[in-house]
């Protein structure tokens, strides 16, 4: 119940919707007690010969009233109740959405994205149920069982009544108890199949494997053995949920039976007419539907309570991080001093960076080399601000990162990613992300710039061929070269290229090289890059270390100490040109 | 999924499928017939039971007479009858779960064992997600189908037929009057599935890229917040959340007027019929009120299965729709290249001769042109070239991954074709350039499916590709748990589990795909080492990206453009001063 109380900022929020429909459920139930009644005095009417055809025209005129005013009632109370729930469902997901754009990188990497997705989805919908089957559950067993069990005590026999509903608590506890059981199998049953998923998953990946070794008899025997076991599981919550029909019935039927045996007893002592029991043997059908109700509305807010608490722990997360007060609301621009001394990932028990420190004047380019692990992406990641929790100070213009609003300091920053990421749209929308009012020659001139232009040019489509997994699929380099056009098309102060030439051949990569270094010579630009070629012709090189710098200088300073930088060197010298000979 | 998603489907092809639906029915007969037979009973007696208490009212209650052997009668019967349905329908609905599990289960096996009979060709058009949806969550609607929407169909016929043999026993006139119902139902039923296809469509459309724009934007969400486009994202979130709200309202809305309420009214409007005809006939005859009480209660339980039909109509039409998308896979007609074998067929020595060979993957552009070599028994052939040439080309073709027309290809003399498939692969070892590997253990990576063979067996060959060193020092070493596409494993070490993965089935052919993957310089030596190993003794046909490492080849060729631009040994390929000698230049840091 616990989650009604919470959900309550949306119950007064949406008063009006639920009192109406909360009355209107109030009102059917109440409507719904005449037929039976009708139904009983006309019984009574036929059996003592006093029924007059006027008497029969007023009972059935009343009857065909009620029947049209309960389906308008049950019209309204349905479109209100369940239409608020799915008003609640709508404003969760907006302000769970919200939240999402607002958190830093460190939560993301905390949390698998199916998993956040899960509560997107799942528990959205059952905090939905709970505000629209659990609502109607509660007020629907309450006032119709209520009205149902008062007029039978009332009007026809309160000791008939009581005995009657002598099983009855029986059937909630068993009909609870059975959901209960259901929901343990269920989860088992859902953790089956998404291991057949998986399996699946894995055997198409892997299918020249399965080829190769010829071994697809024994994986479908595999894929049999695991569908056996999705069946055997499934039969598990099949036993529990075959009870619920025969048990409701049953009980149903012990209580007919005592009322019966009971019933004819006060009609020989002529306390009950005849048409007094068909009456009651209606109303104590009435009576299955707020019964069982009662059993689900246990279920439906246990389910709730549980996936709101869950929403409501993710909503709590705060940003980490935030502008400080008086934040300079200003574009930075200028020189980029960074001087970190250590920095860890939160969770993780090594530095990432130790003693990184360079300074970087406008318009010149830097060239971050290393290994995999080594701290180049780090680095980055302090400049962006996706982290903000360190020992050192970043400042760009005069001024420590933090100084700045979050939002000017990545309005100057242009970043291309190593993990290019495409979102299912156009091209043309991919490129002009930042700017999607972008004039169309400004997103070509990105485009010629990344050295891709002529690759969309050549689609059917051309900037309007659609990406991502309802779209054409492009090449790595491609989408790394669309990813660095997308950064391109804002003119940022500071241009970050990480690793993103990776996939771009040899040839293309000194064309977009030689590109930017004739449209950005203002500006500032950072290249990290396993592939030496990217920034052998920068101003400034160093070379990461286990989270240090541990040579820099420019690249014939660097070729002149003999290191690990002219190891390297030497080294892809050898492999570029293999590629280069074959195409000879 | 790059594939157009079939969502509709012309009402022919609805009925095509589901009668290819019924079929999966009949291995089932037996069960199914003991199951109806159990549905009928359990209908049977929650029909009689009202017409017992008929009985009760009109002939003890109405009249006083309680006769002891008379009501003790009627009792016995009626709690032997809710007895035996309370067992009974227990039991009959668990075997239609039963009948509907296995049918499922039947369907994704026929949908796997398609999938692993199918050719590399539709898995190169098709995407993995894609295939997967279709072998689990397609199947798995069509399970909802079979469990609810069969069932509840039968149920409603079966107690549409009951209700009225009871209600023509009670009162034959009345009952024919009733009749008229059938056409108003059925008039019902086809108008909701006619509109509610379309809604419930929509809302599942929406719902699908409602989702579909967290999942992105949670993925991209670093690309959101970089280039600052929180703002917008929120607003196209906004206007998604709000179509999607706005079809589950008029869903709402539509269902209140035809569903639930309106069969509610029907069934306010057969009570009044009913009380009318009963109440004015008895104003002249007289007329059995346990007949009236009969009546109006066997009425409400021809409401409750047409309801129930429309509650699962949706779910009906769109288990069609994943049932036709399954079907469309199991009909697939892209499958693998088949043998002409012959039982005979042994692969001993391992020459490999292709012969004019020429092969395309879409049938326009050939990426093989005429292509003549032979790799004769434990000698090895290099092919050199850059992405492009033909090179991965002629492996899938020997691979038989890919048929091909034009030419022949030849081990030992007999046609490539001509050799059973187990043959082929039990002597033929291919390492691909990306090693796959598979959820468990370093072991099972290596076995395989393969329970013949011994631990030491697997021991064996990774000492012999010199993997034993490395996974010896994980943690629990060969029962070392492998995630997922071995993401805790460098890219050196997965390569070296695939290598003792093809040298544990020792095969006299060797088919090498190079790997060019980032690898540190000591795996690097470890792999050169163990590939020296790997080729003694065996045919070795090998796609090499450093000329050093091939030099010892009998055989190399250099391909460019899907032909074969030079071939020979290293020395001879030297001499001849062309594209192997320039490209042997540069890779040794001279300008030619």
């Amino acid at each position: 119940m616990n989650v009604l109380i919470q959900l309550g900022w949306f119950f007064k929020q949406r008063k009006k919707q639920y009192t109406i429909g909360v009355a209107a459920l109030v009102l059917v139930s109440i409507l719904q007690l005449l037929p039976p009644k009708i139904l009983g005095y006309i019984v009574d009417g036929i059996t003592k010969g006093t029924l007059t055809g006027n008497q029969l025209t007023k009972w059935l005129v009343i009857l065909a009233v009620a029947g049209i005013a309960m389906y308008g009632f049950r019209n309204l109370w349905r479109v209100m109740i369940f239409g608020s729930s799915i008003v609640l469902a709508r404003t969760i997901r907006k302000q769970l959405f919200d939240h999402f754009l607002k958190m830093s990188p460190a939560f993301y990497q905390k949390r698998r994205v199916g998993n956040l997705m899960a509560h997107a989805t799942n528990d959205v919908s059952a905090v939905q149920q709970t505000a629209g089957m659990g609502v109607l559950t509660l007020f629907d067993s309450i006032s119709t069982g209520g009205f149902v069990i008062l007029t039978m005590a009332l009007t026809i026999n309160w000791k008939l009544t009581l005995i009657a509903l002598i099983p009855i608590p029986i059937m909630i506890v068993l009909t609870s108890f059975y959901g209960k059981l259901l929901r343990r199998h269920f989860r088992t049953a859902q953790e089956s199949f998404s291991s057949m998923n998986d399996k699946t998953q894995e055997s198409i990946s892997g299918v020249k494997v399965i080829k190769t070794f010829g071994q697809q008899k024994e994986d479908i025997e595999d894929f049999r053995q695991l569908s056996d076991e999705v069946v055997e599981k499934n039969m598990r919550v099949a036993r529990v949920d075959a009870l619920f029909d025969p048990t409701i019935g049953g009980i149903f039927a012990i209580s007919s039976i005592i009322s019966f045996i009971f019933g004819a007893r006060f009609i020989i002592a002529g306390d009950m007419s005849v048409g007094d029991m068909v009456a009651f043997s209606t109303y104590l059908g009435l009576l299955t539907w707020p019964m069982l109700a009662f059993g689900f509305l246990f279920n439906i807010v246990e389910r709730g309570n549980a996936s709101y608490t869950r929403i409501r722990e993710l909503l709590s997360v705060d940003p980490e991080v935030v502008d400080v007060e008086g934040a300079i609301d200003e574009r930075p621009k200028g020189d980029l001093a960074v001087d970190i001394d250590t920095f860890t990932f939160p969770g993780d028990p090594k530095p990432a960076l130790s003693d990184v420190h360079f300074t970087l004047s406008q318009g010149e380019t830097l060239g971050i080399v290393g290994k995999t692990g080594s701290g180049k992406t780090a680095i980055l990641k302090l400049l962006l601000r996706e982290f903000d929790d360190y020992d050192g100070v970043i400042s760009y213009g005069g001024h420590s990162i933090h100084q700045y609003k979050q939002q000017r300091l990545r309005e100057s920053i242009g970043y291309v990613p190593q993990d290019h990421f495409l979102f299912s749209t156009t091209l043309a929308e991919n490129i002009a992300f930042t700017n999607p009012m972008a004039p169309s020659e400004e997103i070509h001139h990105a485009a010629r710039l990344a050295h891709i232009h002529d690759d969309i040019a050549g689609f059917s489509e051309g900037y309007r061929t659609i990406v991502g997994e309802r779209g054409v699929s492009l090449s790595g380099g491609q989408k790394q070269r669309i990813s660095i056009a997308r950064a391109l098309l804002m003119q940022p102060e500071l241009l970050i290229l990480d690793d993103s030439l990776s996939a771009v051949d040899a040839k293309t990569e000194e064309a977009i090289l030689r590109s930017l270094k004739e449209t950005r010579s203002g500006e500032t630009t950072i290249i990290t890059s396993h592939r030496l070629s990217a920034i052998q012709h920068a101003h400034q090189i160093i070379v990461m270390d286990e989270g240090t710098i541990s040579e820099s200088g420019t690249h014939s300073e660097l070729m002149a100490q003999n290191g690990s930088y002219k190891e390297m060197y030497d080294l892809q010298q050898l492999e570029a040109s293999v590629e280069q000979g074959g195409e000879a | 999924m790059a594939e157009v998603k079939q969502t509709k489907l012309s009402a022919r092809g609805q009925w095509e499928v589901f009668v290819r639906l019924l079929k999966y029915l009949k291995p089932h007969t037996v069960s199914i017939s003991i199951a109806l037979l159990l549905l009928a009973l359990t209908i049977t007696g929650s029909i009689v039971s009202p017409l017992l208490i008929q009985s009760f009212i009109d002939n003890h209650l109405v009249t006083l007479d309680f006769g002891r052997a008379g009501i003790i009668r009627l009792l016995v019967a009626y709690v032997a009858i809710q007895v035996t349905v309370v067992v009974i329908s227990y039991f009959q609905s668990l075997r239609f779960q039963k009948i509907a599990l296995k049918i499922i289960q039947q369907i994704r096996i026929d949908a796997f064992t398609k999938v692993q009979g199918l050719g590399m060709r539709y898995f190169d058009k098709t995407p993995a997600g894609a295939i997967v949806s279709r072998v689990t969550n397609d199947t798995e609607a069509i399970k909802e189908m079979f469990v609810s929407v069969v069932v509840t169909f039968l149920q409603a016929i079966f107690g549409i037929i009951g209700v009225y043999i009871a209600l023509f026993s009670l009162d034959a006139r009345l009952a024919l009057y009733s009749m008229v119902l059938l056409p108003i139902f059925l008039i019902l039923i086809s108008v909701y599935r006619h509109y509610s296809a379309d809604f419930y469509q929509d809302i599942r459309e929406r719902l699908s890229q409602l989702n579909g724009k967290i999942s992105e934007s949670l993925s991209g969400m670093g690309m959101i917040q970089a280039f600052r486009q929180e703002k917008r994202l929120a607003d196209e979130f906004e206007s998604i959340n709000d179509g999607h709200y706005r079809a589950g309202v008029r869903n709402i809305k539509f269902d209140s007027i035809l569903l639930g309420p309106f069969i509610d009214l029907l069934y306010a409007a057969a009570v009044v019929c009913t009380l009318a005809y009963f109440g004015f006939t008895s104003l002249s005859t007289a007329v059995d009120v346990g007949v009236i009480y009969a009546f109006t209660t066997l009425l409400s339980r021809l409401f409750q299965p047409v309801q129930q039909v429309m509650n699962r109509m949706s779910i009906f039409q769109q288990a069609l729709v994943s049932a036709s998308r399954v079907f469309t896979l199991i009909d697939e007609p892209d499958m693998e290249p088949v043998q002409q074998a012959e039982r005979d067929a042994k692969i001993t020595e391992g020459t490999i001769i292709f012969d004019g060979v020429t092969f395309s993957y879409d049938g326009k552009t050939d990426v093989l042109k005429d292509i003549s070599f032979t790799a004769n028994a434990g000698e090895t052939v290099a092919l050199v070239g850059h992405t492009g040439s033909g090179k991965s080309s002629i492996i899938n073709l020997l691979m038989r991954f890919y048929e091909y027309e034009h030419g022949s290809i030849s081990i030992d003399g007999r046609s490539l074709k001509s050799y059973p498939m187990e043959e082929l692969r039990d002597k033929v070892g291919l390492v691909l350039q990306d090693p796959f590997m598979f959820y468990g253990d370093v072991e099972s990576n290596i076995r395989l499916h393969n329970e013949s063979m011994t631990s030491e067996e697997v021991r064996a060959a990774s000492e012999f590709v010199q993997a034993n060193k490395f996974i010896e020092q994980l943690e629990g070493d060969y029962a070392h748990k492998v995630m997922e596409r071995g993401a805790t494993l460098s890219s050196g070490q997965r390569q070296l589990i695939a290598f003792a993965r093809t040298m544990a089935v020792d095969p006299k052919i060797l088919v090498l795909d190079e790997a060019t993957a980032n690898i540190d310089t000591e795996t690097e030596i470890a792999i050169q080492a163990s590939l020296q190993k790997m080729r003694k003794g065996r045919t070795t046909i090998a796609i090499a990206h450093r000329l050093s490492t091939i030099q010892d080849a009998e055989l190399i060729l250099v391909l460019h453009k899907g032909e074969i631009a030079e071939r020979g040994t290293h020395q001879q390929l030297l001499s001849m001063k062309g594209l192997y000698y320039k490209m042997y230049q540069l890779q040794n840091g001279q300008t030619a």
